[in-house]
């Protein structure tokens, strides 16, 4: 009789992903020699796209978006921005 | 636990991909209070960037693993205030109420809902990212943008340059409403951040928790995706954004008693590109008063 | 059995709710309405009403924080007024839209300017395109029972809408009438313990109003249009349940009143019922053939019934207690003569629905219309609404 799937808005078919990796131009590249794994990329990274995998930590490239900020704040200058190549 | 410690151990809740900008602060300080605030929780986040870059979910899907509403710009602190009384009538003060909301829901239109809340010592957390403006339609002028300002709707035209009002202080208006926490927090400062989200959940299990976080945009402001943090720090080293804290009604500043210039921090921010001498020095003396006030507030 | 008590409109209204057991009160006060948040308040803090009671600085807070706790899952109420209802116009649209059930009390009056605080049925009926099932009541006895009722009706499976219980500010808000007044036990035999869904919940994760485009919007405002047609037989049958619980009957969606024979018809809206209701009296006793039809409900607008009750009358006259700007009349006269317009029909007509919320409203839509139309155009009278779907 009613459609009950309008009666009120709701978001719980999964989840709202946008591939947010397409936008890179540039993508951030750790150079494990100069790393210390002191783990600041992942704090300022605004993606969550720095983990930490068996006390290391590493970039994953499925959202990350190319800000740079994690190169930037690298106090060890452990990050390289590389260009991304085109198809 | 080191701050580092605390962010490998708490999991992502908002979509991993969202369409906030490239460098976003706004998207930074979502993830960290949603994270650590975790999926217990029900979450307000109110029209402006965050909503727009997908959080609040689109068509059937949601964007983040945990509840969340989009409240009205105007009325996320009275929202959640009855969501939060309905948790506690039903005994579940485990569940995290978190708020978060761009500085014109928050110091503007929203500002009369958030300050009855506060008044009410509604149990909750208060999240404002201040990005100083409504960057999410372009980048209008708030009442927490910074004097002269080059926004849409305060150009630096020839005959008036920017913004001409010194911005709004809301931080100290909401430590004023004697709520249990308040504080302020810069995304460069991370390990003050994440101590202050953590105390701010604690603190609102009692009563009324607030935290203005300093939120710079690149796209708004005109600088580099990667130099948001950079901003940032300059933001605390020059006094334009203090770093502080109110519990109980004790103050705790940071101290910072040799800044930087003003001038230094609007160095390499496009939207301050076309201000005078006269105007930096105002601006400059607007955060010496300011720090001054602070310094009183938080002597004993 | 329950007892017979004087109270005035505002309390009748605070008591009403307060035997609904609702979880959380969050009302702002605003003159004639005021005395229902006092009434509440003292309740509450008497130790006599397990509520909530949340003292908002606005009316635009007292609908937002009824509505975060409604979409908790908490039975809620509130009450307000004209400049009041006005402010809260935001989320008092959104309430209904989310059809998230609950009650809300209006004490009629007068919208500004000129400046007043006097009586009037301009706020709420300038409000009557915004979602609510709104109802207005004639007596004192009448604003108690319907609280009830309201409740019953917002809560039903079938409905999920909230529901306006309006009444004359000060006429019905501040002069008293003997009740009766039922016991809880009653009540609680009447209106079952709400158990509301909790629409946030970390139990079950999801998303309260996403991001909605056009063509599903189109979705959502047929279904509550929808919800609104079923409303009426719910009304009619709370109505029934209500009469055989209490001994009281109201009619459901309208009251008519020594109808059956009459030429010519009065149709009111609340208070001024009883007072028609005289005037018809008194036109008997002259041998005029008059009768009275009291609307109750006026979203939503009971057209079949109306237009039924009205059928072989020779003449009616509406009276209004509010204005349709711009059409030199009341409001509810112009929706009473939409009601009877196929009486004697001239044009086929019907009405089409498209373009909501960014839908594509196409030149295809425009076609079909006019294909429509040209099909039907011999057979005179409305036609069912066209919904110009997007997909």
């Amino acid at each position: 009789m009613n459609d009950k799937r309008y009666y009120t808005p709701l978001g719980n078919d999964g989840m709202y992903v946008l591939d947010t990796a397409a936008w890179r131009t540039h993508r951030p590249v750790m150079n494990k020699e100069k790393c210390i794994n002191c783990g600041i990329c992942m704090g300022y990274c605004p993606v969550n796209s720095v983990y930490c995998e068996d006390k290391v930590f590493k970039i994953s490239y499925d959202f990350c978006k190319g800000c740079g900020l994690c190169a930037a704040e690298c106090p060890k200058k452990a990050i390289d921005m590389v260009p991304e190549g085109g198809k | 636990m080191s701050y580092i410690d605390v962010l490998k151990e708490t999991q992502n809740v908002m979509t991993p991909g969202s369409s906030a900008c490239q460098g976003c602060g706004g998207e930074l300080i979502l993830r960290r209070v949603m994270q650590i605030a975790g999926n217990n929780s029900v979450f307000a986040v109110p029209p402006g960037c965050m909503a727009g870059a997908g959080v609040d979910g689109w068509n059937f899907s949601n964007g983040c693993t945990a509840p969340i509403h989009i409240t009205l710009l105007d009325n996320t602190a009275s929202f959640m205030s009855g969501v939060s009384e309905i948790y506690q009538r039903k005994g579940r003060t485990d569940v995290n109420i978190v708020a978060i909301a761009g500085d014109g829901a928050t110091a503007d239109c929203g500002f009369q809902s958030l300050s009855g809340a506060a008044e009410r010592g509604a149990k909750m957390l208060y999240v404002c990212y201040d990005n100083e403006g409504y960057m999410n339609t372009g980048y209008q002028r708030s009442s927490t943008t910074s004097m002269g300002s080059n926004t849409s709707t305060t150009p630096a035209g020839a005959a008036i340059n920017g913004k001409e009002q010194q911005q709004k202080y809301l931080p100290l208006i909401m430590a004023m409403h004697n709520v249990k926490y308040c504080a302020t927090a810069s995304p460069s400062n991370m390990a003050d951040l994440v101590a202050k989200i953590q105390k701010g959940l604690a603190a609102s299990k009692e009563g009324f928790a607030y935290l203005h976080v300093f939120s710079p945009c690149p796209t708004g402001w005109k600088f580099a995706s990667d130099q948001t943090i950079q901003v940032a720090k300059l933001a605390v080293k020059s006094n334009m954004f203090p770093i502080w804290e109110m519990e109980n009604g004790k103050y705790k500043l940071t101290a910072n008693n040799n800044p930087i210039s003003v001038a230094e921090f609007v160095k390499g921010i496009g939207k301050f590109a076309k201000l005078t001498e006269e105007e930096i020095a105002a601006i400059q003396s607007m955060a010496d008063a300011r720090y001054a006030t602070l310094k009183k507030l938080a002597a004993e | 059995m329950g007892v017979i008590k004087a109270m005035t409109g505002n309390t009748a209204a605070y008591t009403g709710a307060a035997l609904c057991r609702p979880d959380l009160i969050a009302a702002y006060p605003i003159t004639p309405q005021s005395s229902v948040v006092e009434g509440l308040a003292g309740l509450v803090y008497n130790g006599k009403l397990d509520s909530n009671f949340v003292q908002v600085e606005s009316e635009h807070s007292a609908m937002s924080v009824v509505q975060g706790a409604a979409a908790a899952g908490g039975r809620v109420f509130t009450a307000t007024s004209a400049q009041g209802l006005a402010l809260m116009y935001e989320p008092y649209f959104r309430m209904s839209t989310l059809r998230i059930p609950m009650v809300m009390a209006i004490a009629t009056r007068e919208m500004t300017s000129p400046e007043t605080i006097w009586s009037g049925q301009q706020d709420a009926m300038s409000v009557r395109d915004a979602g609510w099932i709104q109802m207005f009541c004639e007596s004192n006895q009448e604003i108690l029972d319907m609280m009830m009722q309201a409740y019953m009706i917002a809560e039903d499976e079938r409905v999920h809408i909230p529901v306006n219980v309006c009444y004359d500010g000060f006429y019905s808000s501040h002069l008293m009438e003997g009740l009766d007044v039922p016991t809880q036990e009653e009540v609680d035999e009447f209106l079952p313990k709400y158990d509301g869904y909790a629409y946030l919940d970390p139990g079950h994760p999801q998303a309260l109003d996403p991001l909605t485009p056009g063509n599903l919007m189109m979705h959502y405002r047929k279904e509550h249009l929808d919800a609104m047609e079923r409303a009426l037989d719910v009304i009619e049958e709370v109505d029934a349940k209500f009469a055989a619980k209490f001994g009281r009957s109201y009619g459901g969606c309208l009251e008519e009143y020594r109808c059956e024979d009459a030429e010519v018809v009065l149709v009111t809206v609340g208070g001024m019922s009883g007072t028609g209701k005289d005037a018809v009296d008194a036109a008997r006793e002259k041998g005029i053939k008059a009768g009275l039809i009291k609307l109750r409900f006026v979203r939503p607008f009971p057209a079949k019934r109306l237009a039924a009750a009205l059928e072989g009358k020779k003449a009616f006259a509406v009276v209004d207690r509010s204005v349709c700007f711009g059409w030199n009349q009341g409001p509810m006269h112009m929706e009473t003569k939409a009601a009877v317009a196929d009486v004697d029909a001239k044009f086929c007509h019907f009405s089409a629905i498209g373009g909501l919320g960014g839908a594509d409203l196409s030149y295809e839509h425009m076609v079909q219309c006019i294909d429509k139309l040209e099909a039907m155009k011999n057979e005179p009278g409305e036609k069912e609404t066209f919904w110009l779907m997007a997909d």
